[in-house]
């Protein structure tokens, strides 16, 4: 498990004189808050030599939505969510020898559909900027398939794993909030046995996300 | 030693410093053959020729060409569609105007194209963007269609339609099982293209690759206690296998060479061997023609380094087989001059430790230098693992090391390899050590006709003519070397060319370095025998369908 990187801070310029027009006191959340929210962001795979190697890149869009749930006057935070790639992961067969990747021109296509639980802890002494961290686990539904494959040489499979998030969350209104979100997720048993990911030693398909969140609610 | 070939049995030739010495011969310089540049086609027994439709360049390798490149998309069915394309059948009674508007529900971009004929159904054009699957899918689940599906692409499995590709046990005849063994069916589907950017120089006894009337004079000579009269000057035929040139399609043959006479003569074939050989790597495939190859559309270099029977009798070679300066030459020219797989069918006999002690008799430093010469310019090389088991060496004992398949296994980017039969039992003969590599389909004479490896290669009966088990001593006469038979042999030689050609076709898939070659070959053969490398099987079966296909992420 990688040491989660937390934001330091999330600044708006607003005048201080708004402030308390804008945001509510911390002692005024409620006790419980259902907040639906949406997210767009970004996933750096931690197989990085495999991603690279097949897609020409580790790295790739996304975007998903989910539920917070709040408790004990926004000190506490339940959140379930599930996201999608923005575009499907397309590449091609490769060989590696050495370290060197040859292409072999045979088209790959992959599909990562991760749905996640995170429970944790909001800091919210601040009534504008509350960073937060949590802890859960992440289910990865991973697809690949290839041209000219068998059936049984494509995979369709779902594995779980733990994941850590944190972020600081910014409340830009009495119900909207923006938060950076950043999250790792480690899920093992999907690579590693064989393909590309097996010569680079690679066995996580889960990676380091960071996304721009819309909370709605307070 | 004069070899045999009744009963379509083939020895590997013999190399090197052992020079052979027919009877009644005497060795001396190679002379230029008297070669008129003129000469007829093959004659063809009992098989019509076709049009060469696979080389380079042609109609069809240039469709196969576009094909290969336009590889559709895999939908979430695992199935390969062509994007922006739905087809669906409406219900009978539901009109045009009616099929627009159902099908703009499920697609905004969608319209329906113009009726085809023969068909019932309609094709749909969509944005190519459009996951065709999903609106193909909500297209189905409505009143007014029948059915809709995306296009899903269709491909041959390529199963050649060389009439002697399959058995047939009416004439006992087993077929082409060598290719299937190694699952080239499937390897062709991945690559139809089939190596055709790729040069293979068959380091071998010459090929049967161009026509000429031949000008030359038999002396008197014995052969196995048999004493055979001069015949004096002879015109001999001599005509290129059609099932390897074709109708001279070109660009199928580069560069011929002949290290033997330094390049004064031609490579021609007057064995049979080297052009059986080229057969296996290259004959030319799916054109409804006597048998198929394994790369059927690579480029084809005859580099000749062994000399034949007939070639000492005719003064283009000193003895039978070769020598290693030869044979290094015919190396560092392929290696020079295009070629990027190097084919070996040869070898013999020598020390077991030559990687230790390079410098004792016995052991081919030449032929080390050239193929690390070669290899370093980027050229993979296949070498016959040996034949002799079951011999025993006066000086190197039973089951000898076959010294250039041993310098083979100590260089990356050359492979040794090992003969299996038709049971995938390793061949009787196929020397046995830790120098062997990899194996390949090289039959077993044992098992009678359906041991062999058939390909297209001159017709001995009208060639060895000095062969009393073949032609009657009375009835001795000049060959010719014009009439091609589909012929059996044996022999880590005839396993050889599988993985050369198998090579091409990685090489053309984009394996491009001779050492990243042998990794993909011996990472993707089938384990045969003992877990893991052995001295039988090396790595084990080559399989060129696995070895085009490479790895994914996960498997």
């Amino acid at each position: 498990m990688r040491t989660m990187v937390v934001l330091a801070s999330l600044a708006l310029a607003t005048p201080a004189a708004a402030q308390s027009r804008l945001f509510a006191p911390a002692d005024d959340a409620p006790a419980i808050s259902f907040r639906p929210f949406v997210t767009v962001g970004s996933e750096r795979f931690a197989a990085s030599q495999t991603f690279k190697a097949v897609f020409g890149t580790d790295t790739t869009a996304e975007w998903g939505g989910g539920l917070d749930v709040v408790f004990g006057h926004g000190r506490v935070f339940a959140e379930v969510d599930a996201s999608r790639l923005t575009k499907s992961l397309v590449g091609d067969r490769v060989f590696v020898n050495a370290g060197q990747v040859f292409n072999m021109g045979i088209p790959l296509r992959a599909s990562i559909k991760p749905f996640d639980a995170s429970v944790g802890v909001r800091f919210n002494r601040s009534p504008r900027i509350v960073p937060y961290l949590g802890v859960g686990f992440a289910s990865y539904h991973y697809t690949e398939q290839s041209d000219f494959a068998d059936a049984s040489e494509n995979v369709d499979t779902t594995k779980v794993g733990p994941m850590v998030r944190g972020g600081a969350e910014v409340r830009v209104s009495r119900w909207l909030g923006v938060a950076l979100d950043l999250q790792y997720t480690s899920i093992t048993g999907i690579l590693g046995n064989g393909g590309a990911s097996k010569e680079f030693g690679e066995s996580d398909l889960g990676g380091f996300a960071a996304g721009v969140k819309f909370v709605v609610g307070r | 030693m004069r070899l045999s070939r009744a009963g379509f049995t083939f020895i590997l030739c013999a190399l090197a410093g052992s020079a052979l010495i027919l009877r009644g011969q005497s060795l001396g310089p190679t002379r230029p053959l008297d070669i008129q540049d003129i000469g007829l086609p093959a004659v063809e027994q009992h098989i019509p020729l076709s049009v060469d439709a696979h080389a380079a360049g042609t109609t069809e390798s240039l469709r196969r060409l576009a094909a290969a490149r336009d590889t559709g998309r895999v939908g979430n069915s695992g199935r390969v569609y062509t994007p922006g394309r739905v087809i669906a059948r409406f219900r009978d009674e539901i009109g045009m105007p009616d099929r627009r508007r159902v099908a703009r529900l499920a697609s905004d971009t969608a319209d329906i194209l113009p009726p085809a004929p023969n068909a019932d159904f309609d094709v749909i054009r969509i944005d190519p963007a459009e996951d065709a699957e999903a609106v193909a899918s909500d297209l189905a689940g409505r009143a007014e269609v029948v059915y809709a599906q995306a296009a899903y692409r269709e491909h041959a499995a390529l199963v050649p339609n060389d009439p002697l590709y399959p058995p047939d046990p009416a004439r006992n005849y087993p077929g082409q099982w060598n290719l299937k063994m190694i699952d080239l069916e499937r390897a062709w589907d991945i690559q139809p293209l089939a190596g055709s950017t790729v040069t293979v120089a068959v380091v071998d006894t010459g090929m049967a690759f161009r026509n000429a009337t031949l000008t030359v004079n038999i002396p008197a000579f014995t052969n196995m206690g048999v004493r055979y009269p001069a015949l004096g000057a002879q015109t001999i035929p001599y005509s290129a296998a059609p099932q390897l040139v074709g109708g001279g399609a070109a660009g199928r043959i580069v560069a011929p060479f002949d290290a033997i006479s330094n390049g004064v003569n031609p490579p021609l074939d007057f064995d049979g061997h080297g052009t059986h050989v080229a057969g296996t790597i290259g004959q030319l495939t799916n054109d409804n023609v006597d048998v198929a190859g394994v790369a059927y559309n690579v480029k084809l270099m005859p580099v000749k380094v062994l000399g034949s029977f007939w070639d000492v009798l005719f003064g283009s070679a000193p003895f039978e087989g070769g020598s290693d300066d030869d044979v290094a030459r015919g190396i560092r020219y392929a290696a020079d001059n295009g070629a990027k797989i190097i084919n070996m069918s040869l070898g013999s006999s020598g020390p077991a430790n030559c990687g230790t002690n390079p410098r004792q008799d016995g052991c081919s430093p030449v032929i080390e230098d050239a193929m690390r010469y070669a290899v370093g310019k980027g050229v993979f090389i296949a070498v016959a693992g040996g034949n002799e088991f079951e011999d025993v060496d006066p000086q190197f004992g039973r089951n000898p090391t076959s010294v250039i398949a041993e310098i083979a296994s100590r260089i990356q980017g050359a492979v040794s390899v090992a003969a299996v039969d038709p049971t995938k039992n390793r061949a009787f003969y196929s020397s046995t050590g830790s120098y062997i590599e990899l194996a390949a389909p090289g039959g077993n004479s044992r098992l009678g006709r359906p041991g062999f490896v058939f390909q297209q290669t001159f017709d001995f009966t009208v060639t060895d003519t000095f062969d009393p088990t073949i032609v009657p001593p009375a009835q001795f006469r000049a060959p010719r070397f014009d009439v091609m038979a589909i012929i059996g042999y044996t022999g880590t030689s005839m396993a050889t060319p599988h993985v050369s050609g198998v090579a091409a076709m990685v090489m053309q898939q984009g394996i491009t370095t001779p050492a990243a070659i042998e990794a993909a070959l011996e990472k993707s053969a089938i384990d045969l025998g003992a877990a893991g490398k052995d001295d039988s099987f090396g790595f084990g079966l080559v399989d060129a369908r696995n070895a085009l296909f490479g790895l994914g992420l996960s498997k």
